[in-house]
């Protein structure tokens, strides 16, 4: 297991490099000179003095090529130096050690949250299968698949604000025991919520026709120790499987979800690097993010076969 | 089975206790959180749109400038009835041929910690403005005369010479050009004078957030930050003690970054909040009702300018045929149909000299029909997408559905393209943006500086939105008209001239005036805007706290 960690995180280098990369040189040839942008956007009444722009250019060391530019970033990098963000000016590594806390935060809540609620559901359908109970459950997480977070987020605050008139506007990040948290969680859980139930589901339909669960039960084992010993553990391989989806999910819809609720996290920063063409920014966002994505992918990968001996046998097989 | 059944009830049990343990909790405390409030006093709760993480008073543009009078004093500023008033400057003199200065300072200004404002404050957050590693977005518009400028502008220097120190308290500038109205020129917040010690460092670049509570910034306007949290885009300014204007009726101010409109409506609904930067939704009168967004006629409108130089709007014919083919007024009905601001005929507003006997586009759907099969392009089918930015806002976002929908009608256009910024743009298309839609206007009641920095070719507007605009008679009529006295009678029909002139090349789709909206709820009482979007006389500003919610 450990070599085929090693490897993975040697296999991981490369592809953030090729990545910081391609972002760099989007953002470097593309329309988004930072400086040019602030006085491209602005209004009519601010003149764009190419001259001025340039020793402004200059004074930023944006008017250095490509390859030194980026070649400075990555010697940074190396020693842990983000750099300073072009609109701002402030450290890109305090930005982003501000905000992942946050989104991580609210990230792992909502998938704890999803993970008993949407197993638990997926279970209770499957136990229940082509009965009422299936039937709504199979619905609600049709439901919830089907309504984008853009959607879901202001709907449900004008719900619980406006029309029932309950609290108030859930809006900034107080910490996550905070009851204003309660509503972006909602709202977080709710798409990867159906995923759970309809793939815990699927896995206990499956689970109920195998020999072992006919063979507990003609051993005259108790229904709950049937479930909780017998099904619930191979339920749970597909449904850590699909873990590492569901958090790639989280991280897109919490563009929208902080902007809505005004969370000061990972998606509110992103936008904020994209739109001021802030490459420091954009860069660290993407290093941080390709992190989160290959430790989530990993430790899935380490969790499987604890739930499943057999993958480890079969991924040694491949590897060799 | 029955085990069965009792497994399932168990667990649907453990869901719905747990789900409403979620929301009862939610109910229950949701109503007592919130961002940190004084206990007792005044306070001013605002709702900002962005958090670009720089309060600097020396950017010249951006959403934060909007607020500058909080903190900072101007040299002179306009009040609400647009007379100029002494503030941090309390006499000016200029010389007979306009090009020598001389400003007289309060001899009582103080900074929020009792030192004084002193020349050398002001000289130096000057220079330091027009220097290109503080990339001050405008201060061309009030220092581009000043000699030497254009040195430090491009960093071939570090001060400019026009600037002159008599005495503590005393400031000479020199101009390379005479310049009528230079003083109402300074009347604004975007070069407010700055402890330059402070914001300054030994090479004489602007340190790094110096503006920062945490680094001991002091200020000079009623109301000094004592907390800036940059992450969460929370900033709280307190009543400064050392103010040397009248005191300030509030205790706090209170700014918070909420992007999204709806929560910021919701917000303002509820009295959880008091104010906003700057909202623009088509149902911001129904929602918040007629007084949230009154204020007085801005000199500043916004249009949908026609680029002279792509495809196809570089040919005047088919200019003309887009212009006449909209009725601008029920263009402007689509974007506020409850209000504010008015539908804009002539470029000029609001300012001396604005021309009764201007005549608008005429909406002449058959005229603008002839003038497509006119043109180079004969008809619709071969004409290029025409491409729109500048649409950034739902009400802008009606205005142009408007605009589109007329020409396909009227034109059969079908092919048209909006996005609210360049880069919004993939690939070619970004180089081939024909209509823009932005504002122009002036800070000071002039018809020509209104002119200058809207049509005159060295304007940013004629540059960059009307794709490099140049009419020399046009230029010669504006610069002709800069050099006459502000009460010369030529100094207006020149301009009024060179309007007229503009308006024959088609270049423009008239939209909008604009209001300077207070956006602020009924119960924030005395708070005014001024043309440079600063709250007038901030110190008056009060909250009746007997209309709340």
């Amino acid at each position: 297991m450990g070599k085929y960690i090693a490897k993975r995180l040697l296999r991981w280098i490369p592809t953030v490099l090729v990545v910081l990369l391609a972002v760099y040189a989007l953002a470097f040839f593309g329309a988004g000179d930072p400086i040019k942008l602030i006085f491209l956007r602005a209004p009519g009444d601010v003149a764009y003095d190419p001259v001025r722009i340039e020793a402004m250019r200059e004074a930023a060391g944006l008017d250095r090529p490509f390859i030194i530019q980026f070649g400075d970033y990555l010697w940074h990098l190396v020693r842990g130096d983000f750099g300073n963000s072009l609109v701002s000016g402030r450290s890109v590594g305090q930005m982003i050690g501000h905000a992942f806390p946050i989104t991580l935060k609210l990230g792992l809540a909502a998938t704890f949250i999803l993970t008993i609620i949407g197993t638990a559901l997926g279970v209770v359908a499957a136990l229940n299968h082509n009965k009422w109970i299936d039937n709504v459950v199979s619905a609600f997480a049709l439901t919830i698949w089907g309504i984008p977070v853009f959607v879901s987020g202001p709907l449900l605050m004008v719900l619980f604000v406006k029309v029932w008139d309950i609290m108030d506007v859930p809006y900034g990040w107080h910490g996550l025991f905070h009851p204003m948290v309660i509503l972006p969680l909602l709202v977080l859980s709710l798409t990867p919520l159906a995923l759970i139930i309809r793939q815990a589901r699927a896995a206990v339909l499956e689970v109920l026709g195998e020999d072992f669960v006919r063979t507990a039960r003609s051993k005259g084992i108790p229904s709950t120790g049937v479930v909780l010993k017998h099904i619930l553990r191979p339920v749970l391989t597909p449904v850590v499987s699909q873990l590492g989806l569901v958090i790639i999910n989280m991280l897109n819809n919490a563009v929208l979800i902080e902007s809505v609720f005004g969370i000061p996290g990972m998606g509110q920063l992103t936008v904020e690097a994209i739109t001021g063409s802030d490459y420091p920014l954009i860069l660290g966002i993407v290093f941080v993010g390709s992190t989160v994505v290959l430790t989530v992918n990993l430790l899935v990968d380490v969790v499987y076969p604890i739930l499943d001996p057999r993958a480890l046998a079969k991924k040694e097989t491949i590897d060799e | 089975m029955n085990k069965k059944s009792n497994l399932t009830r168990l667990a649907m049990k453990g869901i719905l206790v747990l789900l409403l343990g979620i929301i009862t909790s939610g109910i229950l405390f949701a109503n007592g959180g919130g961002e940190k409030e004084s206990d007792t006093g005044q306070v001013l709760k605002i709702i900002h749109p962005v958090n670009s993480g720089n309060w600097s008073p020396l950017n010249g543009g951006g959403h934060e400038v909007r607020w500058l009078s909080l903190q900072w004093a101007s040299p002179m500023y306009f009040d609400a009835s647009g007379e100029l008033k002494p503030y941090l400057f309390t006499d000016w003199n200029g010389n007979a041929g306009s090009d020598v200065w001389t400003f007289k300072m309060n001899p009582d200004a103080t900074f929020s910690d009792g030192s004084k404002i002193t020349a050398d404050d002001v000289i130096g957050t000057w220079n330091l403005c027009v220097r290109p590693s503080t990339q001050h977005q405008r201060v061309n518009l009030f220092l581009s005369n000043v000699v030497g400028y254009d040195q430090v502008a491009a960093g071939n220097a570090k001060d400019m010479p026009g600037l002159i120190k008599i005495d503590s308290t005393t400031v000479e500038v020199k101009l390379s050009q005479p310049d009528p109205i230079f003083y109402q020129k300074l009347a604004t917040n975007l070069i407010p004078p700055v402890k330059i010690s402070q914001a300054a460092d030994a090479n004489g670049e602007q340190i790094s957030e110096w503006w920062h509570p945490k680094n001991g910034v002091v200020v000079s306007g009623p109301f000094m930050p004592t907390d800036m949290d940059l992450d969460q885009g929370v900033i709280t300014l307190d009543k400064n003690p050392n103010f040397f204007g009248p005191e300030p009726k509030l205790d706090r101010i209170v700014i918070t970054t909420v992007k999204d409109a709806q929560t910021a409506t919701l917000m303002l609904q509820r009295g959880q909040m008091d104010a906003h930067t700057e909202l623009n939704t088509p149902t911001m009168i129904q929602d918040l009702g007629p007084e949230f967004a009154a204020g007085a006629m801005l000199a500043k409108g916004h249009h949908f300018w026609l680029s002279g130089n792509k495809a196809p709007t570089d040919d005047p014919l088919v200019r003309q045929a887009l212009i006449m083919a909209v009725d601008s007024k029920q263009m402007f009905e689509a974007a506020f149909p409850d209000g504010p601001n008015e539908p804009a005929t002539q470029l000029v507003n609001k300012v001396t000299g604005v021309d009764a006997s201007y005549e608008n586009f005429p909406y002449d759907p058959e005229g603008a029909r002839a003038a497509l099969e006119a043109s180079s392009y004969k008809s619709a089918e071969n004409l290029p997408k025409i491409m729109f930015v500048g649409i950034s806002n739902p009400s802008h976002e009606a205005a142009a559905q408007y605009v589109a929908e007329q020409w396909r009608q009227v034109l059969g256009i079908e092919g048209t393209e909006m996005k609210p910024n360049i880069d919004s743009y993939e690939g070619p298309d970004q180089q081939n943006i024909q209509i823009f839609r932005d504002d122009v206007g002036t800070r000071v009641p002039d018809m020509v500086s209104y002119l200058m920095g809207s049509i005159h070719s060295s304007s940013g507007n004629a540059q960059r939105k009307m794709g490099g605009y140049s009419n020399p008679e046009v230029d010669a009529l504006i610069e002709e008209a800069a050099t006459k006295a502000v009460d010369d009678p030529q100094r207006i029909a020149l301009a009024q001239q060179a309007q007229k002139l503009y308006r024959d090349d088609w270049h423009f789709i008239p939209y909008r005036y604009d209001t300077m909206s207070k956006w602020a709820m009924p119960w924030v009482m005395d708070m005014y805007k001024n043309d440079d979007w600063q709250v007038i006389e901030p110190w008056k500003v009060y909250i009746d706290e007997t209309g709340k919610p």
